[in-house]
Order: C-alpha cells, then structure tokens, then sequence
C-alpha cells in the first residue's frame, strides 16, 4: 500500500510517497524517506522500542510515538508535525528543554530522609508502593504535555508529567521534601489547581500512566493538610545488605 | 572553531557517564564537569534499553565468591580477574546506593526485599529489576540526580576525536550535531563513556545512534585496546520484517523462567548442543546452536527460530513480561500463547578499551567505563553483569576522576592541527554525487554478519578485510547534501566510519585466535584451546603507516582464580613430575 506522508518541516510542508510493509511503523517511513527521498529531513530518535522517549511527534494530530506508531491503521494519509509546547530545531526534531524546565522545577530527584540508608522492606500487601507502581514508567517523552490543553493557555503550568513525578516523591516513604514539593505543586498558576480533568494527557501516554489522576491525588492531599493538617510518615523497615559491604 | 574548557569532559550519558559525573562531582563538588552526549540525557545509550536487570549479591545464601566463579566461567577464563573481582565486590553497595541514594525501586518479593530472579549461566536467582524494563528506572532516576547537581550537559553533541598528543589525552573535538558546527573541548580529566555497540551487524540490538564510536576514537588515538574479537550476539533477538525493531532483544528472563526454544520444525534443538542446560546455557551457546539451526535450513519463514513461553501460563507471562508482551503484540504476535519467531541479534562488545579496576587507560588523562571497555566479562558476558559493569564502574570510574582530575593539566587547545581535523571530518560535501552512505551501511552490516559474525573461518575472515577496505575508501566517495545543521546524512557518513574502523579491529583479532571460546567461533579452530590460548588480544594503532595496527598477545593471568581446566593440568604435570623423581 502506498502512503502518503506529510511532514510539517521547519521549511515548510513536504509531501512523500511511502510503500508500506507489514510491521513497520512511523519511524520506519522517517528512516525510508530520509535515506532514499530527502536526505535533509531531520527527526530524532534512539532506542526505537518505546523506552527511551526521544521521537515523540503528532501523527494524525495526536502525539505519538514515532517507534511504537504502526503505519498501517493509520491508512492512506499520515501528517507528522513536530511536538506542541515546546521550541522546534529543526523539522520533527523539538528543544525538549521546553518540557525539562518544568520538570526541573518540583526538583524531580529523591531527597531522601536521613533514616533512609538502605532498601526499605516494602512488602507487596502493604501498599507502600501500590500508587507509586501506577505511576513509575515515565520516559519523559513529552506527548502529555503537548497534549495538554492548559499549558497552551497558561504557559506556567508544570503540565501532566511533572505533576505526575512530584506526585510519586510525595508519596515515596523515603523522601523528606513533602512540604516544600506541596508548596510547589500548590501554587496558583503553576501547580494543580490548573488542570480541569480533559485527560488528554491519559489519552496519549505511550506508557498507560494516568497523569490526572496523580493530580487528583495531589488535590487530595493539599486539602487534606488544610483541614486535618500532615499526615504522620511512619519509617519503613530496612532491608540489610550484605553487611561488610555497606 | 569555539573553544571550551573543563576540568571534567564526560563522553557520553549512559549508565556509565552519568553514575560518572554524580560520584565525580560528589567527590569534589569544585570540579568544572561537562557531560556530552550524542542523543539526549539520559535517553540515548544501552543502559536505558535494559530489560531484565541487574545481577548482585543480596542474599545471604549467595556469595559475591559464586558471582565472580559465575562470571569467568561464562567468559571462558579470559577476563580480566581484577577487573571482574571489583564488579563483583561493588555490587551490592551500587544497589543500594542506586536504591537508597538516587531513588530507584526495584521489584520487591512479598515479604518486602529486593526481587531477584533466575537469568542464564548463574549458579542462584541474583538479578534484580524493574519488571521488565528495568533501564527506564535506572536511567530516569539517575538522570533525575544529575538534574540536582551543577553539571553541564551538551546533549545531540558527539565526539569525533580525541585530542591527544600520543602519551596524554587532553580533551575532544565534537560536533555540535544541532548547528552542525565544531567545538574544541580541553579538559583535566576525560571519561569514555560512549557505550560500544556493535551496531555493524546485519541484525543488531543496540540503539540506533551508537556506532562504536568511543573504541574508533580510542583506537585512533594510539591508545591499548583488548579482546577486540569478543562481540556478542543475544540469542533472542525479535524478527519484524522490515522494520527498525527488527534486533530488539526479547529478555534474558523468558529462558531464565523457563521459556523453550524450538526450531521450523518443532524440534527443541538445544537437546543437540547443550543438553545440560538447554535453554539456560549461556549466550554464546544458546545464540550459535540458532544460528546453525537457521544455516541448516530449518529456520522458519523469516529465517529465524522460535521462542515459546506460553506453557508458563498465559497469566504468568502477561504479568512478569509486561514489556515483552506489549513488544510482541505491536508487531501482531502474542507472546503469552504462542511461538515468537526470534533471531541471534549482536548485541554487547566485550572487547575494548584495556583499562585498571579505575578505568585508567594506557594514555594519562584518559579515563574508560561501561562497554567501551574491555576485560571485566572475558569472552562472554553473562546476562546481567552488563548494566551492572556500567553503573559500578561509572561510580567507581568517576570517584577516581573526583580524586585525581584537579591535580591533572589543563592544556589549551594545542595547536590548529584540530582546525584540520574538524575539516576533515566535514570532507562530505566536496563530491557531486556519491555513495549514500546508508547503502553503505546495509553493504558492511550484511558483510560482517556472513564474513565475522556467529561462525568464523579463516577464509572468511580475509576475505571480509579485503571487502573493508574497499568499504573505507568509498567513505571518501560518500556525498552528503543540505545544511550542516541536524544532517542525518552527515550522521551516517561519520557512522559508518567508526563502524569500518572498528570492525577492522574485530576482524584482526578474530584472525589470530585460531581457536573457539565463548562468543568467538571459529569454523576451522572449533575447539576451545586452553593449552595455548588462555591469552587475551591486544590491539593498538602502529605507527609505520596510518592506520596499521599492531597486534599481540599475553597470557592471562590468574591473580585470583585459578580456571578448574588449568589446575587438572597443573596437578597432572605435578604428578608426573613426582613419579620421574
Ligand atoms: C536491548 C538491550 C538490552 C539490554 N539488557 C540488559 C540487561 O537486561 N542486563 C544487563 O546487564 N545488560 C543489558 N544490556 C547491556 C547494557 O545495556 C550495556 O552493557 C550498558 O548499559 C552499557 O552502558 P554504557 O553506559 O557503557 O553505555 P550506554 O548506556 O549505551 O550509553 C552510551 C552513551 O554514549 C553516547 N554516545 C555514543 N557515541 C557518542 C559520541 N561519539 N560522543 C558522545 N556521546 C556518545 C550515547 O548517546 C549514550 O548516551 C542490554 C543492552 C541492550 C542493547
Ligand atoms: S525511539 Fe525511543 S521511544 Fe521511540
């Protein structure tokens, strides 16, 4: 079957006849066109197995991800324009900076407490984990936040994913930043309060993580604390490694 | 050409590169530390596409004595013991660092600790993961931490070269892929971490940007390089036609669980080549007896062999191999409840840089970890040590740079030699119309997969440096079109060169071991050799002309194992000798 392939190219829109085959994907008619029709057409990618998050565009005026897009279901016609949200380089390649600078902001690293020195024991009944797990996988790929109806409105929102890891450190036993990574999350134009449940972000994650609902999560626990005020963290158990080596 | 000075140059920002600058910059938080990456941060590399895990010693019932036997034993008595030795012995504390320190969480067993199960060629359950994507977590987090730490990050910008002046390497000359302009780096200290990947065969598993180019680097740059010959080929990569997913690796932990490998004609062929084992044998085996079943003819439809897993149960399988599940069923298979037609894909390169247990190379200034180097798994690296090597030496690796680099010289950049340089590898344009040199690409994939890949024989094996020679020389007919900035084109060209280059440096070697030991087989040697080849090849640019190489090689030495073959000989030479007497 021939497709017919438009790319939204920083020069402006290109027209490329692919053949498909069976089994091939989006990133596979980029790689056909760039080797055989238009060697200048940029994109990006890497892993090409939907696990490191470098070729998310809109395909069909949905983001996707290049890799994991079969070509087939899409039928005749395919568009291919660059994320939304954030800053083009060229053609499908975007600055994902654009999506780095609001994640860096809820200081997405574990700060862990002091007690915490080894593996805590994290029993699977326990529920320590339980939300967490839902949320773990994120690539960073971007496709939320291009997604995301809000952030076209109010540039300052932190957006899907960012949200979604702050959510996961505030409900990680082992972090000691929950007050100040609330205040952050908390705030007027930047935090939760932005977000009015569209989903899109749902809709267009490569990875099933549902982003509203650890926004959802995150509403809860602010009113909470405004209410009933912190609830107590108890400290988990420690699984011991081998002794000498620690 | 720009100019930038450092204290720390890291090349790379894999599990090794970034575990790399976090203990670097932990040890001496006043170091000037820039990290350069080909793709993005954190997202580009191996490390990210680690599947099935981690392996450590964390139960009492285990020893970090079992992992290191485990660990010559699959790489055939040629590592380097040292360097095998610090892997081993800094893997529980790497873990717990990784879990405590930079955030990760591993899969937990239901009493709370740290999940480990069952990979090929260990003697207990020793590897830990993240279901079965264990890389995301990995490198998420560590990327995570180097948010939080005042390190520089170049990314979409690669190495070309390294500048050096033949005793001491003070720095890179890269290309800032994104303007397509160069950039002149000297730097105290600097750290190969560009991840290997035999990215030169027909079908591969590493990511797509990787081409070998911190071991061509190296090699240019007169520095010892080892066990060359020693790629890898996973006996389970996933056939997809056409398409780039083609080479993916279905995970370690379907055989280790007990998955089945069949060939077209529903035979469980591993009965034939390792019926102890079977399926569990380690890589090297597993992947040539599929070769040869597919040479045989008794490959299925796209020339592959089957993997089956659904007599684990449906449920089993969905839930302990999400990632794989969802892999198979992108490309229209069902990995729960039917076969998978599977291929050998080249997928780690053993051999490389010759470095000490912190990751010094032969060059002062020069600092190596992860896959580009060599010696830490011999001829054959066990599943799981692979991740494990990159994390503990990129921490181990990095400490050392954190102790030592303020101490090294800081040159400014020598002299315009590098001006040259940057031109040359910007030669493309100057030819009308030339080779493409993704056609080139497919010609050396296909030549070193029929010539040195799974099966070697001498006759092959010259008659593949021949053909890359020929490949080398039409790199100058390569002709690349467009503006410099982001050219895809470009990319391949320079590609293409590292991968020529570096498969020379296989070749070579394969060549001189005129025997069979783990991933290295050879048709007309294939025995494995312990009486004159408990030895490692070493590899280094000779002088006398341009690009010659100089080959030799040494005796390995057994400082603290002695291999089980190697003691029965001794005690038998013993023996005799008592009864002369
Ligand atoms: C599909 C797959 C699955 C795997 N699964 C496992 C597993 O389950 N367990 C296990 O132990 N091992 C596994 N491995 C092996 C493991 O991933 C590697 O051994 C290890 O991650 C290598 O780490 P590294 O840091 O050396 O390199 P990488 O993680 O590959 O990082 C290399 C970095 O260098 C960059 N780079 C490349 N060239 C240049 C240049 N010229 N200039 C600047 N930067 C450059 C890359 O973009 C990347 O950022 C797997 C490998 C693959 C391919
Ligand atoms: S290339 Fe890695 S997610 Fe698509």
């Amino acid at each position: 079957m021939t497709v017919t392939v438009r790319i939204a190219r920083t020069s402006g829109e290109q027209v490329f006849a692919v053949e498909s085959l069976a089994q091939q994907t989006v990133l596979d008619a980029l790689f056909y066109i760039q080797n055989e029709l238009d060697p200048t057409v940029s994109f990006r990618c890497s892993c090409r197995v939907g696990m490191c998050g470098s070729c998310g565009m809109v395909i069909n005026g949905k983001e996707g991800l290049a890799c994991r897009t079969s070509l087939k279901p899409l039928g005749g016609d395919v568009t291919l324009q660059p994320l939304r949200h954030v800053p083009v380089i060229k053609d499908l390649v975007v600055d994902m900076e654009g999506f780095f600078s609001k994640y860096r902001m809820i200081e997405p690293y574990l700060q862990p407490r002091s007690e915490i020195v080894a593996p805590i024991v994290a029993p699977l009944d326990s529920h320590i984990r339980q939300e967490i797990d839902l949320g773990l996988e994120c690539i960073s790929c971007g496709l939320c936040l291009s997604a995301c109806d809000v952030v076209g409105m109010v540039p300052e929102f932190l957006g899907p994913a960012a949200l979604n890891r702050a959510y996961n450190l505030i409900a990680d036993v082992r972090d000691d930043k929950t007050e100040e990574r609330l205040r952050v999350v908390g705030q007027s134009r930047a935090g939760v309060w932005q977000c009015h449940t569209h989903m899109s972000c749902v809709e267009v994650c490569p990875k099933n993580i549902a982003p509203t609902r650890a926004i959802a999560h995150l509403k809860r626990t602010l009113i909470r604390r405004r209410v009933v005020g912190p609830k107590k963290r108890p400290i988990p158990k420690l699984q011991r490694i081998l002794q000498e080596e620690i | 050409m720009r100019t930038e000075s450092v204290d720390v140059l890291i090349l790379g920002s894999g599990g090794a590169g970034l575990f790399a600058a976090i203990h670097a910059y932990d040890m001496n938080p006043r170091l000037k530390i820039l990290v350069v990456t080909k793709g993005l941060m954190g997202k580009s590399g191996c490390t990210r596409m680690v599947q099935g895990g981690f392996n450590v010693v964390l139960d009492p019932a285990d020893s970090i004595e079992r992992h290191f036997s485990d660990t010559l034993k699959g790489g055939r008595y040629i590592n380097d013991q040292e360097l095998t030795w610090a892997l081993v012995h800094d893997a529980p504390a790497t873990i717990h660092e990784l879990e405590a320190g930079v955030g990760c969480f591993f899969d937990r067993r239901p009493d709370g600790t740290i999940h480990q199960k069952a990979f090929a060629g260990q003697s207990f359950d020793r590897t830990v993961h993240r279901g079965d994507l264990t890389g995301i977590e990995i490198m998420e987090r560590l990327r995570d931490q180097v948010l939080a730490r005042n390190i520089a990050v170049l990314e979409e910008h690669r190495a070309v070269e390294l500048i050096s002046d033949g005793e001491r390497v003070m720095g890179a000359l890269v290309l800032d892929i994104r303007h397509g302009t160069f950039l002149g780096i000297t730097a105290r200290a600097t750290l190969l971490a560009t991840g290997g990947g035999p990215t030169m065969y027909k079908i591969a598993a590493p990511s797509l940007e990787k081409s070998e180019d911190g071991l061509a680097l190296a090699f240019r740059a007169g520095v010892l390089m080892r066990d060359m010959e020693m790629v890898q080929y996973h006996p389970t990569g996933l056939l997809a036609g056409a398409g780039r997913v083609t080479g993916s690796v279905l995970e370690e932990g379907l055989r280790g669980a007990g998955g089945r490998l069949y060939n077209a004609q529903g035979e469980r062929y591993m009965a034939r080549y390792d019926p102890e084992r079977m399926e569990r044998a380690t890589r090297d085996v597993v992947a040539r007896a599929g070769y040869m079943e597919i040479m045989a003819g008794r490959g299925g439809p796209q020339g592959g062999v089957f993997i089956d897993v659904s007599h684990l149960g449906p449920e089993f399988v969905r839930k302990t191999f999400p990632g794989m599940v969802q892999r198979v069923q992108d490309i229209g298979f069902d990995l729960a409840t039917g076969p998978v037609e599977v291929s050998p894909t080249a997928h780690f390169h053993m051999g490389g840089v010759a470095i000490d247990p912190d990751g010094h190379s032969s060059l002062s200034g020069l600092f190596v970890a992860g896959e580009d180097a060599g010696g830490v798994h011999g001829a054959n690296r066990l599943g799981g040590n692979g991740v494990a090597e990159s994390t503990i030496y990129g921490r181990r690796v990095g400490d050392a740079i954190g102790r030592e680099a303020a101490a090294l010289p800081l040159n400014p950049l020598p002299d315009e030699k590098w001006e040259l340089r940057a031109r040359h590898h910007a030669r493309f344009w100057n030819t009308a119309s030339g080779d493409n040199p993704a056609h080139l690409l497919t010609e050396l994939r296909m030549l070193m997969w029929e010539k040195c890949g799974l099966v070697r024989r001498e006759k092959d094996l010259l008659e593949c440096r021949t053909a890359l020679a020929a490949l080398a020389e039409r790199v100058e007919q390569i002709s690349v079109v467009g503006a410099k900035a982001y050219n895809l084109r470009w990319a391949d060209a320079l590609n293409l060169e590292s991968l020529i280059q570096v498969s020379q440096m296989v070749t070579e070697s394969a060549v001189v071991r005129t025997e069979s030991r783990g991933s290295h087989y050879r048709d007309d040697f294939p025995a494995e050799n312990d009486e004159d080849w408990l030895k490692n090849v070493y590899l280094q640019a000779s002088d006398e002309k341009p690009g010659g190489m100089k080959i030799f090689y040494k005796d390995v030495i057994f400082s603290r194992e002695v291999p089980p073959q190697v003691r029965e000989a001794k005690s038998h030479e013993f023996s005799q000798h008592m009864v002369q007497r």
